[in-house]
């Protein structure tokens, strides 16, 4: 998983059914340099990832990428690539 | 494509731990770190990782990654986001001046 920021969310209308009531959020990826300096800053593309945990934006999140992005909706078939998989409250970090 | 990308085995050191209280239910009374994969050249990734870790892995140990998903799903079922996994802590990394 990698550390992320919410930088806010998304509607979709139309959207494809598995999409229907979901949240989408839009979440920059974050550099170490980033992380221990804890200045908000991401540092990373941008990318969109469903938010199961009502992440708000500027929260820290990490995110899951790649075919377990779409496990928590298994055995249901999700597109899923990104998946919100905690909200971070604290890290300590060391450079 | 960077290992943890592909689902690749990696190597890399633990630079801290991390805490969150809302998570995914499958993620309950996990241990969670920091890690930074290691590059061939001994160098850090710029963008770390967090990983679950039974190893009880210290900071500034390097480990190595699983980031196939198996073992995140055998422990913690198949519903887990969970990918990047401690398989182990590493001993020892032969260097090009070891092996000489």
């Amino acid at each position: 998983m990698r550390f992320g920021i919410v930088r806010g969310h998304l509607t979709l209308n139309p959207a494809i059914e598995s999409f229907h009531a979901r949240t989408l959020a839009i979440v920059e990826p974050v550099t170490m340099e980033n992380l221990s300096a804890r200045n908000g800053q991401g540092g990373g593309k941008a990318l969109v990832a469903i938010d199961e945990l009502g992440a708000a934006a500027g929260q820290l999140v990490a995110f899951t990428e790649g075919r377990e992005a779409a496990n928590p909706f298994w055995p249901a078939s999700v597109p899923a690539d990104a998946y919100i998989a905690l909200i971070v409250d604290a890290v300590d970090v060391v450079q | 494509m960077a290992p943890e990308e592909t689902g690749s085995m990696f190597l890399a050191r633990i630079v801290g731990t991390a805490v969150a209280t809302a998570k995914h239910p499958s993620l309950e009374g996990c241990r969670f770190l920091v890690a930074r994969r290691l590059e061939s050249d001994g160098s850090l990734a710029a963008e770390p990782n967090l990983v679950v870790d039974w190893m009880g892995a210290a900071r500034g140990e390097t480990v190595l990654i699983s980031a196939a998903g198996d073992i995140a799903r055998e422990r913690l079922g198949n519903n887990t986001p969970a990918r990047l996994v401690v398989a182990g802590l590493v001993d020892s990394v032969p260097t090009p001046e070891s092996n000489v």
